[in-house]
């Protein structure tokens, strides 16, 4: 509790103090916002960046130097796929044949069941994102389109990661006396590691997650998808970047009311909506592809030749696998632990058929969607090297990208970004305050403190205009996965045994397969 | 026809697969009316969305008169329209008020048909938890009738079981009618 009124109080003072320095000297509402963002901004690189510099601290490789956590990130996702024996080829048919529900009764009908294709296309709505959009234009302005390449292996790989947290996900998860389904790393790090007797060193790894699950809410899964909104609003139509404040402001009353009103039909149109803009985001990626299919030969080459030359990539092809690598993780967030959370509540009785489906996810998101943006990209050249991120970036580059091909594309996208971007923050706010709720207990008031937090930082991120928030945003997320790859080393010959029971199941007859 | 099928009415089960995370109505009964109140936590949360949508359509006119940006004005004012109209569907439930009238002797609540009064045979209380992949899933709980006719219609749907069942006994008490407490241990 003491962690939250300090962190209000420093909101406030960030707020109060600089806004009305800021009055006193410039009368403008644009000069008034740049001197906000500018104190946010240097707030947050005289505090916290030393957070960011212990979590991407880097060795020199080569000509780059290389941030560990990414290492420990692509290390983590190898050995999971040599211990489960590359279980995201072996049992792909089987995920695909749970989704489709051939494992389900087609005769129960109980109220509330979730099927196992509406979970995942409630998980991809909260995976497939900003991260699919500016994430990639990000990898690709600074890693040049070779980060596609490793992009994709990192998909591939990470579908093992994402299969082992969220079968511990299901299977760990508390129900609580309010009838809510709590569920993700916080529990399985807790409980599973004292089941296998390392009780206190699973508290001090679900205190750890817990508490980057709050920062990374705040950063990436809102800071991040706001400020990318209002950018997105800022190249399509010109508004501004000091009007920030009222995308803020709109977004966080949507926000407000989906989170602390929890209106069920607004929660359940947020769940409907989202895959289709999915749909809408890939027709568009088709479309654009398709219009240029001459070129994806040559887009494809220049995606192969980058991953290894690293031609014009600060740092050359370890700087490209550095920024594919990233961004892939920013992206499917496999590994990272939060789609644990999401999977948790999901209506099965074997933990593991939640693992299998989740595997789909980073393929989807990262190996067929992302790669679809970069070929967008590849395939428009507005990117061009030296990539050092100076020209266009992010979501600006995805959208340039876009637009090469047809200006409908840039309306069509600033729709996209702002419902995606909407959607995720709605995702990350219950991470974080399973998080909360996990660190500070479960009551009305602990809840509402981290909704109103939660709300403040939206207004927050739309209206700074500086890359300390950005980096901050980044690194809380990265941070998440120290925490939680530690446990599941500890945990994975539990979900190996998981694994091969309900594989035997199937084998004897026991689970039956609906045709 | 095959007159000997049993037809069998599962009262155990809930109605509604989804109902609010708040107090949504309070029942209010005076001397020959029953009727469901909304409460004002509810309403607010619905003029949110009317308020930024009307928000939005302002701020586009606005940057239509003031910067003549056509694309930017159709952007927002299209966001608005969809939010509040959104807004206005979501207060349109809590507005109609469901009644039990003596005098006219009929359960009206501007959804299902009319029903008689003297043809309720009982009221339930059901439980169930709200599921959400994106959100906290949280308890529920809903008061449902049933006609002599074997019809199941949904009166109360919301979060609060202490309010849900003074209301629920006041109405068995206002009808006449036995109240079953069919509340069960779910298992996700």
């Amino acid at each position: 509790m003491n962690n939250s009124k300090f962190l209000i109080s420093i909101l406030m003072m960030v707020f109060a103090g600089n806004a009305m320095a800021a009055d006193s000297t410039m009368g403008s509402f644009a000069s008034v916002i740049g001197q906000v963002s500018a104190s946010i901004d240097g707030f947050f690189k005289e505090n916290l960046y030393g957070f960011v510099e212990i979590v991407f601290y880097s060795v020199p490789v080569g000509e780059a130097n290389f941030p560990l956590i990414v290492g420990w990130l692509l290390l983590a996702a190898i050995i999971f796929t040599l211990y489960f024996g590359f279980v995201q080829i072996r049992k792909a048919k089987l995920s695909i044949d749970i989704v489709r529900g051939k494992y389900t009764d087609p005769n129960s009908n109980d109220v509330g069941e979730v099927s196992h294709f509406q979970a995942l296309a409630t998980a991809l709505s909260g995976t497939v994102g900003l991260g699919n959009i500016a994430g990639v234009g990000v990898a690709l302005a600074i890693g040049g389109p070779g980060a596609t390449f490793w992009m994709i292996l990192c998909g591939l790989l990470g579908m093992a990661s994402k299969f082992c947290e969220c079968t511990l996900g299901v299977k760990y998860r508390t129900i609580l006396p309010s009838g809510a389904v709590s569920g993700g790393p916080m529990y399985y790090l807790r409980d599973g590691m004292a089941e296998i007797g390392f009780a206190g060193l699973g508290k001090v790894l679900a205190v750890g997650f817990a508490l980057m699950c709050i920062l990374g809410s705040f950063g990436g899964g809102n800071m991040f998808q706001a400020n990318q909104a209002h950018a997105m609003l800022t190249y399509a139509f010109d508004v501004p970047a000091e009007y920030g404040l009222l995308t803020g402001l709109v977004l966080a009353a949507l926000v407000f009311s989906v989170i602390i009103g929890g209106m069920p039909s607004i929660a359940a149109v947020t769940e409907k909506v989202v895959p289709w803009m999915a749909v809408i985001y890939v027709g568009m990626s088709l479309v654009v592809i398709i219009a240029h299919v001459d070129q994806i030969g040559a887009a494809f080459n220049a995606i192969f030749e980058g991953a290894f030359t690293g031609a014009g990539v600060v740092g050359g092809f370890i700087g490209a696998l550095i920024q594919g690598l990233k961004r892939a993780t920013f992206s499917n967030e496999a590994g990272v632990g939060s789609a644990a959370i999401a999977h948790s509540a999901a209506k099965t009785k074997e933990p593991v058929t939640e693992g299998l489906v989740s595997l789909l996810e980073p393929f989807i998101d990262t190996v067929v969607i992302c790669t679809m943006t970069a070929l967008v990209i590849t395939i428009a050249g507005l990117n061009t090297a030296p990539f050092d991120g100076a020209g266009l970036t992010g979501v600006t580059l995805t959208a340039a990208s876009f637009t090469d091909t047809s200006e409908i594309f840039k309306y069509m996208l600033a729709f996209v970004v702002i419902l995606f971007a909407f959607s995720t923050m709605i995702s990350w706010s219950y991470y974080g305050l399973k998080a909360w709720t996990f660190l500070f207990g479960e009551s009305k008031s602990v809840e509402m403190l981290f909704k109103i937090i939660f709300c403040v930082f939206v207004v927050v991120g739309a209206t700074i205009q500086f890359g300390a928030v950005i980096d901050f945003s980044d690194a809380a997320i990265f941070a998440m996965s120290i925490f939680n790859i530690i446990g599941l080393y500890f945990l994975m010959p539990i979900v190996k045994r998981e694994l091969n029971k309900f594989v035997a199941k199937i084998d004897s007859g026991e689970i039956k397969k609906f045709d | 026809m095959n007159e000997s099928v049993e037809c069998e009415i599962k009262l155990e089960r809930s109605l509604i697969q989804d109902g609010p995370k708040f107090l949504s109505h309070k029942l209010i009964v005076t001397d020959r009316v029953a009727y469901l109140k909304p409460t004002i936590s509810s309403m607010l949360f619905c003029f949110v969305y009317i308020v930024v949508g009307m928000f939005l359509i302002s701020l586009a006119s606005y940057v239509l008169l003031q910067s003549q940006k056509l694309d930017l004005a159709i952007f927002i004012g299209g966001f608005g329209i969809a939010i509040g109209t959104f807004g206005v569907s979501l207060i349109q439930p809590f507005l109609q008020r469901a009644s039990f009238d003596k005098h006219s002797g009929v359960f009206n609540n501007k959804r299902d048909r009319d029903v008689k009064i003297k043809h309720i045979v009982s009221l339930q209380i059901n439980n169930k938890v709200v599921i959400r992949k994106q959100a906290l899933s949280y308890r529920c709980f809903e008061l449902n009738m049933l006609t002599k006719n074997g019809r199941r219609i949904n009166i109360l749907n919301h979060n609060n079981a202490v309010q849900l069942e003074l209301d629920a006994r006041k109405l068995a008490k206002f009808l006449t009618v036995p109240l079953l407490d069919l509340r069960r241990e779910i298992v996700l």
